[in-house]
C-alpha cells in the first residue's frame, strides 16, 4: 500500500507544487513594459515582419484588434517543438528536443495506460489503446534516455556548457535520464509489456496494495522505477525544470504584453490599485541620493 | 591575465589586476575592404594614470568613469556590503516592483543553452571571449544571490557556505574585484535584447545587465558621467543632456528657420519652426543633441511639417525640447522624471500627442518604459514620427522625384523601435517611395537591407549610452568590439567593388540619433571617409527628393 500511496503524493505533489509556483508569478505587480516583437497579438500581416500596432499614425485613437488564433499557434508551436530553440541553435535542438518529446510521450503514455487499465479487452479500441500505449511508453523511455544521456555529455565534456553547468543541473539530467533507463528496463524485465503500468493504474485507482495487483511481489526494478519517478514529480516543480510554468509567463506576461496603458483599460487599473495601496513606513529604500531628490531647480529661465 | 576563451564566471573574484586583455588579433576578421591587417587602427593604448585611479581590472577598460579604486580594507569592505544591500533591493518587491516579475523569471530559469550567446554582436566580435557572453554576467549575479540570500530574497549576512550553495551553483568568491568588475561588466552589453528575442524561454539578460547598471546608480551612486551628471541630471536641470538652454535653443530653431528660408524657400517659403502652440495636434520633440550635431534633421521636420501644413509646435519648456532620457540605460529614478516632464509639458501645452523624431531610445523610453508609470488618463498619448511621414510620402502630400536619389543607401534598424517597438515597416514604405529604383540597392530593393534587418537587426553598437560614453578608454573598446558587426554589416551590404568605387557617395541611413553617433564614430574610426561614405537619418532624404527645390539637400551632393 505504501507504493499505491507514494504514486498518489506524488502526483499531488507535482500537481499542487506546479499550481502553487503559478500562483506565484500570477500575483506579482504588474510590471514595466518590455515587448519584443514579433509579438503573435498583431495582425497576421503584422506579425510575419515583426510589426505593431504602433506603425499606425494615431493609434490610440484605433481599434486594437488581439489576434487569439496567431497567439494560440504561436504559443503551441513553441511549447510542442520549442521553435525558437530549432531556428537559433538547431545542433542543440535535436538532444533538447528528443528529452522533451519524450517527456510528451511520457504524460501520453499516463493517459493512455489509465485509459487501458478500465477499457475491457478483447475490443478493438483496447486494441489500439494498447497499441498507441506500447508506442508511447516506448517512445518515451527511449527519447528520454538518448535525450538526458547526450545533454549530460554535452555538459559535463564541451567547454562553453561545462564552464557554466552546476552540479545540480548535472544532478537534474541524472535524474530525468534515471527514470527514462529505468521505465525501459522495467518494460525488458517484466516481459517487453506494460502491462506494469496497467497495473499500477489499477492499484492507484482502486486504492489496492501494488503487490495485491500484481499477484505477489512487485518487480524490484519497477520499484526503483517508481520511486524515481515519484521523486522527480517532487522534485521537477521545485526546482528550475519547472520552466513550463515559467514558459508562459516569460512570454504572455514578459515579452508579448505590449498592452497599452489606456484611460479606462485593465492596465490603468492595476496602475491605480497599486498607487492605492498603503505604503509600508518600514519599506526598504534605494539609498543614492538622487534617488530620493526632487529635480534640480530649473535653470530654463534665464533671460 | 586569464586568455578569454578560458574564463569562468568563478574569476571575476581572482584579485590582482586586469583580469583578460584584448587585441585585434583576439577579434573576428572584418570584412573586404578590412580583411588587410594594416586596414585596422587597432586599440589605443590607456594611459597608466587612468587605471591607477579607477578600475581597469576588467579588460583594460574603463566605462564607469566615477567608479575609483577603494584605498583601504574598509573601503573594499563598504563596497561589498552597498552592493549587497543593492541586490537585496533588486530582489524586492518595496524597490523593484516595476520588473520583478520579469527579472524573477530570467534568474530563475536560464537553461544555459548558451543560444542568446549565437545572438549577440559584442561575443561574436570578441570571437567567443567568455566574458562577453550574455549569460556570463547573469550567472556571476545568479551565483551571488544564491549564495547571500535566502529565497524570499533576504539577505543573509556573510552568505551561505555549506555544501548545499555548493551544490546549487552558489560557489563564488565576493570580493571588491568581483564587485567591480561585475558593475563594469554590465557595461559591455548594448542592451540591444536581440538575445532576448531569441531565448527558447524568453529570457532577457540586457535586463540583467540594466539590473546591475541599477544596483550602481540607484544604491551605490555610480554610474557614468556622460549618463548621470552629464546626462540626465543635465537635464533635468538645465531642459537638455546637451546642457542648451532656454534661450540658446531658441536662438538655434531660429538660426535653422532661416538657414532653410535661406538654401530653400528661393525667395517663396519662409520656414517658420512653431514654438509653443498651445492646442496643436502634434508636440514634436527632437534629441536636442541633433541641433548641434546634425541639424539638418530638425531642418528638415520642420520643412516636412510646414510642406504639409500639420498643426504642430515645438516646446521651449524644460525636457520639453530634448527627448532623450538616459535614465532608460541605468536608473529608473532618473527615467521616471524626465518621462513625467515631457509628459507635463505636453499636458501643460494641450498638445493632442507627443510625437517623438528621429531617436529611438527616445521612442522606447517615452512609449515603452514610460508607459506604466502613471495611470493612462493622465498621460497625453506618445507615437512615433515614421507612420506620420510614412503617410504623408504615399498620399501625395510632397511632389517627390525618387531619381533625386540615386546614390546606394544601407537602411539601418534602431533597436529600440523596430525590435521592442514593431516600428519596421513604415521607414521601407518611405524608402521604396524616395530612392531610385533599379539602380542600386539589394533584394529587388532601391535601397540596401543588411542581412540581418528588421526585427532581426543587429545594434549599431552605440546603444544603451555607449555613443556618448567618451571618456578615458572607453571608446577603444566600443570601436572596436561593439561597432564591429555594424560595420561588417555595412560593408558586406554595399559589397567590396562599390565600397572600392570612390567616385560613388554611400549613405548609411541611420533614423536615430544614438546610431548617427555611433555611425559617425565607425566612420571616423575606421576612416570611412576614404570610401566616400556618409550617413544621416531618414528625414533629410526625404527632402532630398522633393522637386520643389533646385539645391540638394544632401550637401554631399551639393558639393559635387
Amino acid at each position: 500500500m505504501i507504493l499505491t500511496l507514494f504514486c498518489w503524493v506524488a502526483l499531488i505533489a507535482f500537481i499542487g507544487f506546479s499550481v502553487k509556483k503559478f500562483m506565484y508569478y500570477s500575483n506579482m505587480p504588474q510590471h514595466g513594459r518590455q515587448d519584443l516583437y514579433p509579438i503573435p497579438l498583431e495582425s497576421d500581416e503584422k506579425f510575419k515582419y515583426g510589426g505593431s500596432y504602433m506603425e499606425e499614425d494615431n493609434w490610440h485613437a484605433k481599434e486594437r484588434h488581439h489576434n487569439l488564433k496567431r497567439e494560440l499557434i504561436d504559443m503551441f508551436e513553441e511549447m510542442l517543438f520549442i521553435k525558437k530553440l530549432f531556428i537559433h541553435q538547431n545542433k542543440f535542438w535535436w538532444l533538447s528536443y528528443s528529452l522533451h518529446l519524450g517527456m510528451y510521450a511520457a504524460i501520453a503514455w499516463s493517459v493512455l495506460l489509465v485509459l487501458g487499465a478500465f477499457i475491457p479487452a478483447g475490443n478493438i479500441i483496447a486494441t489500439i489503446v494498447y497499441l498507441l500505449t506500447t508506442v508511447a511508453g516506448l517512445v518515451a523511455g527511449v527519447l528520454i534516455t538518448i535525450g538526458g544521456i547526450g545533454l549530460l555529455c554535452k555538459r559535463l565534456f564541451v567547454k562553453e556548457y561545462k564552464i557554466y553547468t552546476t552540479p545540480q543541473e548535472i544532478f537534474n539530467l541524472v535524474a530525468l535520464t534515471s527514470v527514462g533507463l529505468t521505465g525501459l528496463l522495467t518494460w525488458y524485465t517484466t516481459g517487453m509489456s506494460f502491462e506494469y503500468g496497467y497495473n499500477m493504474v489499477r492499484a492507484m485507482f482502486t486504492f489496492s496494495p501494488m503487490a495485491e495487483v500484481f499477484g505477489g511481489a512487485v518487480p524490484t526494478m519497477l520499484v526503483v522505477h517508481i520511486l524515481l519517478l515519484g521523486f522527480i514529480s517532487f522534485y521537477i516543480p521545485l526546482s528550475k525544470m519547472s520552466h513550463y510554468v515559467g514558459k508562459f509567463f516569460t512570454f504572455h506576461k514578459v515579452i508579448w504584453d505590449n498592452e497599452p496603458n489606456m484611460p479606462g483599460s485593465k492596465v490603468e487599473q492595476n496602475i491605480l490599485n497599486a498607487a492605492n495601496k498603503p505604503k509600508d513606513p518600514n519599506a526598504l529604500k534605494w539609498a543614492a541620493p538622487h534617488w530620493n531628490e526632487a529635480p534640480a531647480p530649473a535653470a530654463n529661465e534665464e533671460k | 591575465m586569464i586568455k578569454g576563451k578560458d574564463l569562468r564566471p568563478r574569476d571575476l573574484g581572482i584579485m590582482g589586476g586586469q583580469l583578460t586583455e584584448l587585441t585585434v588579433a583576439d577579434l573576428k576578421p572584418l570584412p573586404a575592404p578590412f580583411d588587410k591587417p594594416e586596414m585596422e587602427p587597432g586599440f589605443k593604448a590607456p594611459k597608466d594614470s587612468w587605471n591607477e585611479k579607477f578600475n581597469s581590472d576588467l579588460d583594460g577598460f574603463i566605462a564607469i568613469d566615477t567608479f575609483e579604486r577603494p584605498k583601504t580594507k574598509e573601503e573594499e569592505d563598504e563596497l561589498v556590503q552597498k552592493f549587497l544591500r543593492g541586490v537585496e533591493k533588486m530582489l524586492s518587491l518595496d524597490t523593484n516592483a516595476g520588473i520583478l516579475q520579469a527579472l524573477n523569471l530570467s534568474m530563475e530559469y536560464c537553461a544555459k543553452c548558451n543560444t542568446c550567446s549565437n545572438a549577440c554582436h559584442i561575443f561574436e566580435a570578441s570571437n567567443g571571449n567568455e566574458m562577453y557572453r550574455p549569460t556570463y554576467r547573469a550567472e556571476v549575479l545568479r551565483m551571488i544571490v544564491k549564495k547571500y540570500f535566502d529565497k524570499n530574497g533576504k539577505l543573509i549576512p556573510g552568505g551561505k557556505n555549506d555544501i548545499v550553495v555548493k551544490f546549487i551553483g552558489g560557489d563564488i568568491d565576493l570580493n571588491w574585484q568581483t564587485v567591480a568588475r561585475l558593475g563594469e561588466l554590465s557595461y559591455r552589453c548594448n542592451l540591444c535584447r536581440r538575445c532576448a528575442q531569441t531565448c527558447p524561454l524568453a529570457l532577457d539578460n540586457g535586463l540583467i545587465a540594466r539590473e546591475i547598471r541599477k544596483i550602481f546608480s540607484q544604491e551605490m551612486g555610480y554610474a557614468p558621467i556622460p549618463l548621470h551628471e552629464k546626462g540626465t541630471q543635465l537635464q533635468l536641470k538645465t531642459g537638455s543632456s546637451t546642457g542648451m538652454s532656454k534661450v540658446p535653443f531658441l536662438d538655434t530653431v531660429e538660426f535653422l528657420d532661416e538657414d532653410a528660408t535661406d538654401l530653400f524657400g528661393e525667395g517663396v517659403t519662409e520656414y517658420k519652426t512653431p514654438m509653443d502652440v498651445e492646442g496643436a495636434d502634434i508636440l514634436l520633440i527632437h534629441n536636442a543633441g541633433e541641433f548641434n550635431a546634425w541639424p539638418e534633421n530638425p531642418m528638415a521636420f520642420t520643412m516636412l511639417f510646414q510642406e504639409a501644413g500639420l498643426s504642430w509646435t515645438l516646446s521651449s519648456e524644460i525636457c520639453g525640447y530634448d527627448n532623450v532620457n538616459y535614465g532608460l540605460w541605468y536608473d529608473d529614478a532618473q527615467c521616471k522624471k524626465v518621462a513625467m516632464k515631457q509628459n507635463e509639458v505636453a499636458k501643460k501645452l494641450g498638445v493632442k500627442r507627443i510625437m517623438i523624431a528621429e531617436c529611438g531610445h527616445a521612442h522606447k523610453a517615452a512609449a515603452i518604459a514610460a508607459d506604466r508609470y502613471y495611470p493612462g488618463s493622465d498621460r497625453v498619448p506618445v507615437q512615433s514620427f515614421l507612420p506620420l511621414m510614412r503617410d504623408l510620402v504615399l498620399n501625395g502630400t510632397f511632389a517627390l522625384d525618387p531619381n533625386r536619389n540615386d546614390f546606394p543607401v544601407v537602411l539601418h534598424d534602431p533597436c529600440n523601435y523596430v525590435r521592442q517597438m514593431g516600428i519596421v515597416k513604415p521607414q521601407r514604405d518611405i524608402l521604396k517611395a524616395i530612392m531610385k529604383p533599379g539602380h542600386y540597392g539589394n533584394m529587388g530593393l532601391p535601397y540596401y537591407e543588411m542581412k540581418e534587418h528588421g526585427v532581426n537587426n543587429y545594434c549599431c553598437g552605440g546603444g544603451s549610452g555607449f555613443a556618448i560614453m567618451n571618456s578615458m578608454s572607453f571608446p577603444a573598446w566600443r570601436d572596436n568590439v561593439a561597432h564591429r558587426k555594424k560595420l561588417s554589416q555595412i560593408l558586406e551590404a554595399f559589397g567590396p567593388e562599390l565600397m572600392e568605387n570612390t567616385d560613388v557617395p554611400k549613405y548609411i541611413c541611420a533614423p536615430c540619433s544614438n546610431c548617427k553617433g555611433a555611425m559617425r564614430d565607425i566612420i571616423e574610426h575606421y576612416e570611412l571617409e576614404r570610401f566616400n561614405v556618409h550617413y544621416g537619418g531618414l528625414v533629410e532624404l526625404i527632402v532630398n527628393a522633393m522637386t520643389k527645390y533646385s539645391t540638394p539637400f544632401m550637401e554631399f551632393l551639393r558639393d559635387e
